[in-house]
């Protein structure tokens, strides 16, 4: 535990609303078995782009899951992360009324916020000229939203963050979480994220050439790149020794986070800077790399991302670094939700006994060099004791933490 | 397509294609030369080399694979990106 | 128990299970607003003395604006404040941010090193190019004819990875999406950085572009009182330990005591916001008799407006403040900039005033959301000893006017 922390910090609820499945366990299910669960684009006609494919959610009906959040007034992303915290709730075991007057909040994550809206707000504007804006769709615009949803649905009178950090956000969400319940200015957090699959990013991607046509091949030696994808997800946090006195399902403890920027290109990222994240992240959590049983990579499945992201784990590791998998090749990039997700699976592998597997690997990278281990194919049965959890973003934003098995 | 010869990269097209090269390099006139290259000599990065291919694909109507972006180092290896690929679109 | 039950009435107390969080000090300020660059002229406007910054346009890009009001930052020559090169794919949003960090860099009686985080408020990014580039892949044909170069700037936190590239910022960098509360929360995350000695120091800012996306938004929502303009602007504050902006001679404008926040449920945004103010003022160790300033956030806001200030009035058992800023009165609404601009208009307005050192302003913020939030500043000694820098960027500025 670093320093500065207080409190130990324990993960009791997890929830998740993705094309893998709603709910934690459906979602571990999917992932243990390495099913692909990306798809033909729906949300947006993607008939005229090259790339059709994206990991997007299908058989979410939002009145199934949320009792307050009417979702005629509230955008997709913050329906997504009420959701998932509504599930993480009953996860935990907690009553509604006992959180409710308990000092609660949420921090979630996003790259685009409510971007279905400003889709929304977009066609409006194509049609019918910035005059035809529906109050309705810009009421329900601010990212700040996503986070409002969950304290609303769940009645919580804390405080309600949405950190917009692009693809790190959940990872910097539940390392801020953390930091509140460690140091007692909250009972319990919800920590997590979420994000829509939207027109405009599929068109930034693919122009960026970093679009995948079909499949998210992370490792791979043929991979050309990432598929967007959307869902939500959050994970519930509370003080470690209140959860034991409570007999909750304690599934991973949070033992340490790391964040940093490399300050160096918008999309592009930056070897050294990603060792040094890793390196404050084990000094934060006082692991040293021998410890660490799995990293959950960021493994977008770009050229550049997954070369970068394996040499940085050399630079701290060496040449025989642990497995690194990446759970972007069955759920796709979930943007702000993504290291949410990996979080989520961490979580699973640690409670379960299990490592997270890449799918779609056909052959790994050669040039990745020698001992990487993706775990192809299908979950591997371990016991991992500490696992490390990536999440890289535009703007150069590393946020890296560290889960221990609860001891 | 017919057997006709292949298409040529007329002065028109040079001239465009140093126009897109140096919006988008910001650079002055006299600062791009044929064999400057964009990253050492000129601060470019990949995404800024992505906006060439892009804006060649738009305003010049000649797609280029992204594999062949790395060949394109300096005006002049633009250039013969651009007339093979010109030739390969049957224009 | 019920679920109507209020922080200072639970089982487990807040103030009475964390203690007080050490001050952070604020060493630098910087502002850009429809008032011109600079604490000095946001001030000079707050007192009715500033240039004319009603600027109605009528359209921006050929898209016409609606019949409101609305405030632009002056014509500022972004190429020499910030450099010619690199600008050209930067949208006004980080172009404004980056201006005001440059002002705040300058005024920093120090340097800022790799050990520097920066945290930044927003509401959705820039709207304007999210939904420009949304637009052209309906335009575009095929769709997908989009500008690589732009697609950084759809995403939120393009200011914040711009400003660390610029200054070379290699710690904790935040973005958070928090519209009108993002001030609150961007001070609090700062808080937290430092105390978990993630960071030495921090950028910590708001900002918000004027944009025709952003008018017609307001103009559409009825989120604005009818005649309250629109306007844009950013503010930055540069946040670090006390201790050691003290041991290294560095004059503090302010420190800052408290940065609390809350949620409010359905129609209890009065009592959240006051139940708000009261902790943090718990937390900063003074009574509600302390304060002699209140810089308010949501002048104009329709229907908030009147809930900040009833709030304000309850804590403080309807005593007057000896003072009371509004800076949307200048700058417009400005969203997610607006409580970095609370802070540094709060700073120009005691300047100017010539407030002693030790007195104490509340900064409050609320949204339509439910979100409650509110700051504890107080006056120090330096505030009366730094004017804006008097740099390149200030008189490039001046020149641009």
């Amino acid at each position: 535990m670093s320093a500065a922390a207080g409190e130990r910090v324990a993960i009791t609820g997890l929830g998740a609303v993705s094309s893998a499945g709603l709910g934690a366990d459906a979602f571990t299910r999917t992932i243990r078995e390495g099913r692909s669960t990306t798809s033909p684009v729906r949300g947006f006609d993607a008939r005229a782009f090259p790339h059709r494919y994206a990991g997007e959610v299908h058989d979410y009906r939002p009145r199934d899951w949320l009792d307050r959040i009417n979702p005629d007034t509230w955008g997709r992303s913050s329906q997504f992360a009420a959701s998932a915290s509504r599930m993480a709730v009953q996860d935990a075991g907690l009553a509604d009324d006992a959180l409710a007057r308990a000092r609660a909040g949420s921090i979630m994550g996003t790259t685009s916020g409510e971007s279905a809206v400003t889709e929304r707000l977009v066609d409006e504007w194509h049609s019918g000229g910035l005059e035809s804006l529906t109050p309705r769709s810009v009421d329900a615009l601010p990212a700040g939203r996503i986070a409002a949803a969950v304290n609303t649905e769940l009645r919580l009178d804390g405080e309600a963050l949405t950190i917009a950090t692009a693809c790190s956000a959940s990872n910097y969400a539940l390392g801020y979480a953390y930091d509140l319940v460690a140091a007692g200015e909250a009972d319990y957090m919800l920590a997590g994220g979420a994000d829509s699959v939207n027109r405009w990013a599929h068109a930034g991607f693919y122009r960026l050439g970093a679009l995948a046509e079909e499949v998210c091949r992370p490792f791979d030696v043929d991979r050309t790149g990432i598929l967007t994808a959307e869902g939500g997800v959050a994970l519930l946090l509370e003080p470690y020794e209140r959860a034991v006195s409570r007999g909750a399902r304690i599934y991973a403890e949070v033992l340490g986070y790391s964040v940093n920027c490399d300050a160096e290109h918008m999309v592009h990222p930056e070897t050294s800077s990603i060792a040094a994240c890793m390196r404050a992240a084990h000094r934060n959590a006082q692991v040293t790399p021998e410890q660490i049983d799995y990293i959950c990579a960021h493994g977008t499945g770009t050229p550049t991302n997954d070369a970068t992201e394996v040499a940085a784990v050399r630079q701290v590791f060496g040449s025989q670094p642990p497995p690194i998998s990446s759970i972007k090749s069955m759920i796709g990039h979930t943007m702000g939700a993504a290291s949410g997700f990996g979080a989520l699976a961490c979580c699973k592998a640690l409670y379960e006994g299990f490592l997270p597997p890449t799918a779609n690997l056909a052959q790994v990278d050669p040039a990745l060099g020698p001992g990487v281990d993706p775990v192809p194919g299908r979950a591997r049965e371990a016991k991992p004791r500490v696992v490390e959890n990536h999440g890289f973003a535009f703007g150069g934003n590393n946020a890296i933490t560290i889960l221990g098995r609860p001891a | 397509m017919t057997s006709s010869a292949t298409p040529i990269v007329t002065e028109e097209h040079r001239r465009q294609l140093r126009e897109i090269i140096r919006e988008i390099l910001e650079l002055e006139d006299d600062e791009l030369t044929d064999t400057s290259l964009f990253i050492e000599d000129h601060e470019a990065d990949s995404l800024l080399a992505i906006e060439i291919l892009a804006r060649i694909e738009q305003d010049l109507g000649v797609s280029i694979p992204q594999e062949e972006l790395p060949e394109m180092v300096n005006f002049r290896s633009v250039h013969e990106v651009f007339a093979r690929n010109l030739a390969n679109n049957g224009q | 128990m019920t679920t109507a039950t209020t922080p200072e009435t639970r089982e487990r107390p807040l103030d009475g299970t964390v203690p007080t969080v050490a001050p952070l000090a604020l060493t630098a300020a910087a502002a850009v607003t429809p008032a011109g660059l600079g604490l000095g002229a946001l001030g000079a406007a707050l007192d009715g003395n500033g240039p004319e910054a009603n600027r109605a346009t009528g359209e921006i890009d050929g898209e016409a604006l609606p019949p409101r009001p609305t405030r632009a930052v002056p014509d500022l020559d972004f190429a020499e404040l910030l450099g010619r090169k690199g600008l050209r794919n930067l949208d006004r949003t980080t172009r404004l941010a980056l201006v005001a960090c440059r002002l705040a860099v300058d005024a920093y009686p120090g340097r800022l090193g790799h050990d520097t985080g920066t945290v930044w408020g927003t509401t959705a990014g820039s709207v304007r190019s999210s939904s420009e580039y949304s637009r052209r892949t309906l335009t575009a044909d095929p769709p997908y004819l989009v500008n690589p170069s732009l697609f950084p700037n759809t995403v939120m936190n393009c200011a914040a990875g711009q400003v660390a590239i610029r200054h070379q910022l290699h710690g904790v960098n935040a973005t958070l999406a928090g519209g009108p509360l993002a001030g609150v929360q961007a001070v609090r995350y700062a808080r937290n950085a430092v105390r978990q000695v993630q960071v030495e120091r921090l950028l910590v800012g708001g900002v918000e572009e004027l944009s025709a996306q952003g008018c017609w938004g307001w103009h559409r929502s009825g989120g604005l009182r009818p005649h309250a303009a629109v306007g844009e602007g950013a503010a930055v504050l540069v946040l670090e330990q006390e201790e050691r902006a003290r041991r290294e001679g560095r004059p503090l404008l302010a420190r800052v005591l408290a940065a609390e926040v809350g949620f409010a449920a359905r129609g209890r945004l009065v009592p959240s916001l006051a139940a708000v103010v009261t902790r943090a003022l718990r937390r900063s160790g003074l009574s509600a008799a302390e304060v002699t300033t209140v810089s308010f956030g949501a002048t104009q806001r329709r229907g908030l407006d009147r809930a900040e200030e009833r709030a304000v009035r309850r804590v403080l058992a309807d005593r007057e403040p000896e003072r009371a800023v509004r800076v949307n009165t200048v700058v417009g609404e400005c969203s997610a900039a607006t409580g970095a601009l609370q802070l540094a208009a709060l700073l120009a307005d005691w300047r100017r005033a010539g407030a002693a050192a030790g007195e104490v302003a509340l900064v409050p913020a609320l949204s339509a959301d439910g979100s409650v939030g509110c700051l504890v500043v107080q006056a120090s000694e330096g505030l009366s000893q730094v004017g804006d820098p008097q740099t390149g960027a200030a008189s490039a500025a001046e020149r641009s006017r």
